[in-house]
């Protein structure tokens, strides 16, 4: 288990003139975790995350970041928040600048970088979050969810370890919050630490590592999240639901059908259970191959190639770069998010797949794929399309 | 209401990527020829000259061109009747005595002196829709730092320039919530939904401007402000241009002269 990052210590917080907002909590977030705050409203979620960066100070308890107590001096502060980034619940109180490249080289100029070292800042960053050529668009002219990118990228420009998201999905449509939440994974898959406040329990339940439920300024209950948003009496306390699968599980599972395996998160995890319950799955004598498409090298012909030897598969996108990719090379695409599992789903079908995506996310095809080989026996070969024909002949990338 | 605004406008025109001291050397230039010339055909043909470009170079669509350049026409219609009315001469056509002392007059000097101002309020105002419609804020701000503008007046003029915006954007959907509740329904109700909106309005950038010390805090603000600093290149055929259209009207002011229309 990694170390711990952050921390609170009994800690309490009263708005002046107001409610107590908070009223002693005590936790710790280790790094790398993906932590979901999750409660109705008023629960004090917001007023926890204004914490993590010293916005507000509680007024009994003591903060620690990286094992410190948070200290409260300008200087200190400066720090912190470099170290700690917030990307607000409204974008546009977020946005102070009237481009998106002043508005993204607002955090490093404040913290004094050289002009070149601002400029590959900011590159870095709108590349990371799929604006690039954004830079002289005012934010006004931008859609919501494009507002939105440009408030994490302002965030992502000063390089913090840790990301605080207020309500990252609120006011976006569907499809932008899965891209968002992607973008999430593909942050937290770099070694960043992420936590943010929500509602929605469903977006919530299979994204976190752990899911803290909130209620009236307490922690009402801290755990992974099959656990914490299973406990009936905690989610009917905190105004919340209970996530549609892991009810479903539940109900199944009460009418005496013994599903195996962990509860599941993700349809794929559903699909698994049922599979086992019926063995079905050892009738299917061979699976599709699941092809990966790393776009950061040069594969624009070797794809083109591909793709017209293999009509008709699907194609998903992982990561904003991916799906810029396939926009500007004309890709349709049949998923955006969770690709891997739709993947894995149509592989179990017999279906090939590809996968296309962006160096740092290759590995973790393999990686989920093999986790899910190792929990349900079914062997998915993974191929990754590469610029050498050898290697692209049946390098198998999973469990036999 | 105000839905398209000149900035939409002047972000997506047709002359964006060309270096903003060119446009501006040709807007500003424009002007000061206008004021230079004696007669009233040089501002004419400025006047000419600049709308082609907006046309066509810019892109600009002739009905939105045509509102903006008809609206303070108006006002200058007016003006320009006093000035003919009330500029005497010696050479009258048609003259009332109003009162004894005071009297309004048509003369020679006086038509020649109305439609000498009024082509020049013409050209003028061609130059400073070229401007507003070819060179977005965004760029003008690189100009004003490259100026010695003091930072903290175009730090503020950033904010402000963002925070219009927002603003906007909040009264707009404040001014809807009202129509849809049928305020600004009869002359009294409309007082009241106007003081209502601008107290709204009010109290939401207030709000506003507590939440930007919070971002600006939240982001390490330390009184800096990144400025996109790059400028477009000095490319050859828009130089080419600008200079010909200057040198073309300067030569258009000289040659005309004072040619007057009577």
């Amino acid at each position: 288990m990694s170390s711990i990052i952050l921390e609170a210590r009994d800690i309490s917080y009263r708005y002046p003139r107001g409610m107590e907002a908070i009223r002693g909590i005590s936790f710790h977030i280790r790094k790398k975790e993906k932590i979901a705050l999750v409660g109705p409203n008023g629960a004090g979620k917001s007023t926890l995350l204004t914490l993590f960066n010293g916005m507000i100070r509680p007024d009994t308890g003591i903060m620690l970041f990286d094992n410190q107590p948070i200290r409260y001096d300008t200087a200190s502060l400066r720090i912190l928040r470099k170290r700690v980034g917030f990307v607000l619940q409204n974008p546009d109180r977020q946005i102070i600048a009237p481009t998106v490249y002043q508005d993204v080289a607002f955090g490093p100029t404040n913290l004094g970088y050289s002009v070149p070292e601002v400029k590959e800042a900011v590159t870095l960053a709108l590349r990371h979050v799929g604006l690039e050529g954004f830079e002289r668009r005012p934010p006004h002219q931008l859609s919501g969810g494009e507002k939105k990118r440009v408030a994490i990228a302002g965030v992502l420009a000063m390089d913090p370890d840790v990301l605080v998201f207020d309500e990252p999905t609120s006011g976006l449509d569907p499809s932008g919050s899965e891209d968002i939440m992607e973008l999430l994974d593909e942050l937290n898959h770099e070694g960043k630490t992420i936590i943010i406040s929500t509602h929605d329990v469903e977006l919530a339940y299979p994204w976190a590592d752990r899911a803290i439920l909130m209620l009236g300024g307490r922690i009402l209950k801290e755990d992974v999240p099959d656990v914490a948003f299973g406990n009936i009496e905690a989610v009917r306390k905190a105004h919340l639901s209970i996530p549609t699968l892991l009810e479903l599980h539940m109900e199944l599972h009460k009418r005496g059908f013994l599903l195996s395996g962990k509860k599941p998160r993700t349809v794929l995890d559903m699909m698994h259970c049922i599979e086992t319950l019926f063995e079905k799955s050892s009738d299917r004598q061979r699976h599709g191959t699941i092809t990966v498409c790393n776009v950061d090298l040069d594969t624009q012909e070797l794809l083109s190639d591909w793709l017209s030897k293999h009509k008709g598969v699907s194609i998903g996108a992982m990561g904003t770069r991916a799906k810029q990719y396939a926009e500007n090379s004309r890709i349709h695409l049949d998923f955006t998010y969770g690709v891997i599992d739709k993947c894995i789903l149509k592989a179990l079908l017999g279906e090939e797949s590809l996968i296309l995506t962006t160096e740092s996310m290759v590995k973790r095809v393999t990686l989920r794929v093999d986790a899910y080989g190792k929990e349900s026996g079914a062997s998915i070969p993974v191929n990754q399309l590469t610029a050498s024909p050898e290697e692209m002949n049946d390098k198998n990338g999973c469990v036999p | 209401m105000f839905e398209e605004l000149l900035e939409d406008i002047a972000q997506k025109n047709g002359l964006r990527e060309v270096n903003v001291y060119l446009k501006l050397a040709a807007g500003l230039g424009a002007i000061l020829l206008c004021l230079i010339s004696a007669s009233y055909l040089a501002p004419l043909f400025i006047a000419l000259f600049l709308t082609g470009a907006i046309l066509i170079l810019a892109r600009v669509d002739l009905k939105t061109y045509a509102e903006l350049f008809f609206a303070p026409l108006f006002f200058a219609l007016i003006s320009v009747a006093g000035i003919i009315l009330i500029t005497g001469g010696p050479d009258i056509f048609w003259r009332w005595d109003l009162l004894p002392g005071f009297s309004l007059s048509i003369t020679r000097e006086s038509i020649n002196q109305g439609v000498f101002v009024f082509c020049r309020v013409i050209g003028g105002m061609s130059a400073m829709i070229f401007i507003a419609l070819t060179t977005p804020m965004t760029d003008i701000f690189i100009v004003l730092r490259r100026c010695r503008i003091p930072e903290v007046v175009i730090d503020l003029m950033m904010i402000i320039y963002r925070t219009i915006f927002i603003l906007i954007d909040q009264v707009i959907q404040i001014y809807h919530a009202q129509v849809m509740r049928l305020g600004y329904s009869t002359y009294r109700e409309s007082l009241y939904s106007f003081a209502t909106l601008c107290g709204a309005a009010f109290i939401a950038s207030w709000d506003a401007g507590e939440d930007l010390i919070r971002a600006m805090d939240a982001r390490c603000y330390d009184g800096k402000f990144a400025l996109l600093g790059e400028s477009r290149p000095l490319e050859r055929m828009p130089c080419l241009a600008v200079m010909t259209f200057l040198l073309l009207s300067t030569a258009v002011v000289i040659a005309t002269g004072t040619i007057t229309i009577l």
